[in-house]
């Protein structure tokens, strides 16, 4: 349960963990692997080589061993040869090279060296020179010698045969058996038989008859001269860890009987014996055994050769070994250092998976901050990583998305500040509209008002014009007031203008419709116009549309409002300018749009709301009730009055007219709604 | 037959002051004026369609001007009557002019401009009156 909890949790890791831990599974395993197969070649191979190594030393012992065997054969072949050992045989008087054979004897370190006769019966021995007489014909070398053969070759000899030789070599041969594991049992306690090299050479005369034969011989047991010369000249008496790291050993049947190995005690391990498998594959079946083994105390890497005597049976063996332990440091070192490496190459590789898959989650982290960003709004956030791999894609698509999104945003921000402006235009339109209804209410009210006080004022402006005028009437009476008299009666007649002019105003007549086109009246106003125009040193510009749809209007009303307009213009330039009349479509189909601008004074902004008042006059003389006349004649048509003024700069009004009613040409003769009372 | 006996001209108006002035203006043209401030006097007047000609305010309390054309129409079809007016529009001109009356004058007026209608008006009748006679 707990180890399937681990492999959920999996899924859960940041991709990076993900891959290094994968990457660390696949090193793990391949590192063990390789380790574990690479610890057994290695040490397969430092083992082989080891027992090459120790198959040549093998070759080398035996050549020291060999050496000393021809040594001693040279000795007894020239010795043989000596002047003195066939006359003194010939003259059957041995007795007298006593001396000479004991000093042969001693200058070439042998152990034994002794004279037969002819028939192979002792007769002198230089070691014992007392004991003699003793048949040695029955000695291999020494029949081949009495045959006139040179041998040289290893032999055992009885205790027996050693006591006749001397009763120190019997001693020195003897060796006590030690208890040794896994050794084959054997039931004698010691070894009285000693093992020699032994060499046996003819003497003969003149004639080459045989006189006698010399034979010599060293006994191994305890002889550690060959085993030592093996170690110094084979292993150059090396040392590992206190322990040399060659020995050799010369052993007689499984006995070691002149060896440098040392035992625990670290005396020279004589007495011990081999293990029962190598006796068993180099005694019983002469083969040669290379392998490791367990020597003494130590493993080590082994050769052993059978040593067979001159009748081809095997007496013993010859041994060298190289302590194991030196090769398996030296493997453990090499594996030490292989692994460090291995462990090394990992880090490396661990490290540079740690930067590729850096290359991995760093835009993969860039992509989830960019997420948090654009999600905080931060639109224009790019990634911007190049890599044409799937990250690099991904990342490319994913900057796509956020354009996309920041355009889609933008779109939004736009509809929704063009709805504030739509919003705004709209609530322009209802303010004007609602102006428009107030000016038309404000414009009703008066004319109600108007009505009934032209009425009421007319009357007295009667009684004082005619009164006044039956005054001027008087000529010869009134001389002295005549002036006042006529101001009195223009004023009045003033009066009067104003009084009519809020009556027309305030007249509200419906329109009288007809179908006509705007551009005939705008002519006619300008020839009209020529006159005073051309007084007041005034350019009159037209630009008429051609082919304006024609729309309904009251022919004389409109011509009022264009005369009201000019005449307006006009006076705004009292030093002369440009009057422009524009006709022109207007933006809705059908719809016709009429400019009248001047390069005059200017209106001042504070004045422009109250242009359309009744009685709002910037002039000294004037009703103030031209525009407000305008104004309601243009609404009545439906249609709208705009100005535009600047300062200095001058003024334009534009007319909008709506379009003509479809198939209704006849509209504007409707009856008088509203007929007035008298 | 030559006409010489002044003639006689009816001035209604419910202004005192205005018949007052038109009476005055009037004065030296040798016309017999008669005054009326309102259209019931004119009507209950017996000598109504005595007048040569009669000058009516078309807006008054009561009887309007236009009443007061139909009443005098219709007591003598011949009667000869100018609309004053001191509301004068285009529709209440050609309302009077279309019911008979023989002329309209807008107030306020000059004396000329008076004596000129008043005397267009009774040239139209004697024109009438001559074409009849």
């Amino acid at each position: 349960m707990r180890r399937s909890r681990i492999l959920r949790a999996v899924p859960d890791l940041p991709i990076r963990l993900k891959l290094i831990l994968a990457f660390l599974a696949v090193i793990g395993v391949g590192g063990v692997a390789s380790l574990f197969i690479g610890t057994r070649i290695m040490h397969r191979t430092i083992i082989t080589l080891a027992q090459d190594k120790v198959r040549h030393d093998l070759s080398a012992a035996w050549m020291v061993y060999n050496e000393k065997l021809h040594g001693i054969f040279d000795v007894i072949r020239i010795s043989a040869t000596r002047e003195t050992l066939r006359d003194a045989l010939a003259a059957g008087k041995p007795a007298r090279l006593a001396g000479t054979l004991e000093g042969v004897r001693r200058q070439f370190g042998l152990d034994i060296l002794t004279l037969t006769d002819a028939r192979g019966k002792v007769v002198l021995r230089a070691r014992r020179p007392e004991n003699s007489g003793e048949d040695r014909s029955s000695d291999p070398l020494v029949g081949r010698a009495l045959r006139k053969e040179d041998a040289a070759a290893t032999a055992v000899l009885s205790r027996a045969e050693l006591l006749e030789e001397g009763a120190d070599l019997a001693d020195r041969a003897r060796i006590e058996i030690v208890s040794t594991p896994m050794a084959d049992d054997r039931p004698e306690a010691r070894e009285d038989r000693g093992l020699v090299l032994e060499a046996a050479a003819p003497v003969t005369d003149d004639r080459g008859a045989v006189l006698g034969v010399l034979y010599g011989a060293a006994l191994l047991n305890r002889n550690f001269e060959i085993v030592d010369k093996v170690k110094d000249n084979v292993f150059k008496g090396e040392r590992y860890k206190g322990r040399d790291i060659g020995t050799a050993t010369i052993f007689q049947g499984d006995l070691r009987i002149a060896t440098n190995v040392l035992d625990e005690a670290g005396a020279r391990a004589v007495g011990t014996r081999v293990s029962r498998e190598v006796g068993r594959a180099v005694l019983d079946e002469g083969r040669a055994w290379v392998d490791r083994a367990f020597v003494v105390t130590d493993w080590y890497i082994s050769a052993y050769d059978p040593i067979r005597d001159a009748g081809g049976r095997i007496v013993g063996m010859l041994y060298v070994g190289i302590l194991e332990k030196p090769y398996l440091d030296r493997r453990d070192a090499v594996m030490g250092t292989f692994t460090g490496l291995a462990i090394l190459c990992a880090l490396v590789l661990l490290l540079i998976l740690a930067l590729l898959t850096l290359g991995i989650t760093r835009p993969l982290r860039a992509m989830v901050e960019a997420t948090d960003k654009i999600s905080r709004g931060e639109l224009d956030h790019r990634l911007g990583i190049e890599s044409r791999d799937e990250v690099g894609r991904l990342a490319r698509s994913f900057d796509r998305m956020t354009e996309d999104l920041r355009k889609a945003n933008a779109k939004l921000i736009e509809w929704a500040r063009t709805l504030e402006g739509r919003v705004e235009e709209r609530t322009r339109e209802l303010r004007e509209m609602q102006d428009h209804l107030v000016q038309s209410e404000k414009l009703a009210f008066l004319g109600k008002i108007a009505a009934g006080v032209a009425h009421e004022i007319n009357n007295p402006l009667t009684s004082i014009l005619i009164n006044t005028h039956l005054m001027l009437e008087q000529e010869d009476r009134i001389a002295p007031f005549r002036e006042n008299l006529t101001l009195m009666a223009e004023e009045t007649a003033r009066c009067a203008l104003i009084v009519r002019r809020l009556l027309e105003f305030a007249r509200q007549t419906p329109p009288r419709m007809e179908r006509a086109g705007v551009n005939e009246l705008i002519e006619r106003a300008s020839q009209l116009l020529e006159v005073q125009a051309g007084v007041r040193n005034i350019k009159i510009a037209m630009d008429l549309a051609p082919g304006l749809p024609a729309i309904e209007l009251d022919r004389s009303q409109i011509q009022q409002v264009f005369w009201n307009l000019t005449i307006n213009a006009l006076e705004a330039m009292p030093d002369g300018g440009t009057l422009t009349l524009v006709s022109r479509p207007g933006a809705a189909p059908g719809t016709v749009e009429v400019e009248i601008a001047d390069t005059g004074v200017g209106i001042p902004r504070e004045n422009l709301t109250r242009l359309f008042d009744p009685f709002f006059t910037t002039k000294s003389s004037g009703t103030g009730l031209g525009l407000a006349v305008t104004h309601g004649i243009i609404e009545r048509h439906g249609g709208t009055i705009e100005v535009k003024s600047e300062v200095g700069q001058g003024s334009a009004f534009t007319l909008k007219f709506p379009a003509a009613k479809e198939g209704d040409p006849d509209a504007g003769h409707a009856s008088e709604t509203n007929p007035g009372r008298g | 037959m030559p006409d010489t006996h002044p003639k006689r001209i009816l001035v209604v108006d419910d202004e005192a002051t205005v018949c007052q002035s038109i009476k005055l203006a009037l004065a030296g043209e040798g016309y017999g004026i008669d005054t009326a401030t309102s259209g019931e006097a004119a009507l209950r007047r017996s000598d109504l369609s005595d007048y040569d000609l009669i000058l009516a305010d078309m807006m008054m309390p009561g009887l309007s001007g236009l009443d007061l054309l139909k009443g005098i129409q219709a007591k003598d079809p011949a009667a000869q009557v100018v609309i004053i007016t001191g509301y004068p529009t285009d529709k209440a001109a050609s309302q009077s002019l279309r019911m008979g009356a023989v002329d309209f004058l807008p107030k306020p007026f000059t004396p000329a401009e008076l004596r000129a209608a008043v005397a267009r008006a009774l040239a139209i009748k004697a024109q009438a009156a001559g074409t009849k006679g």
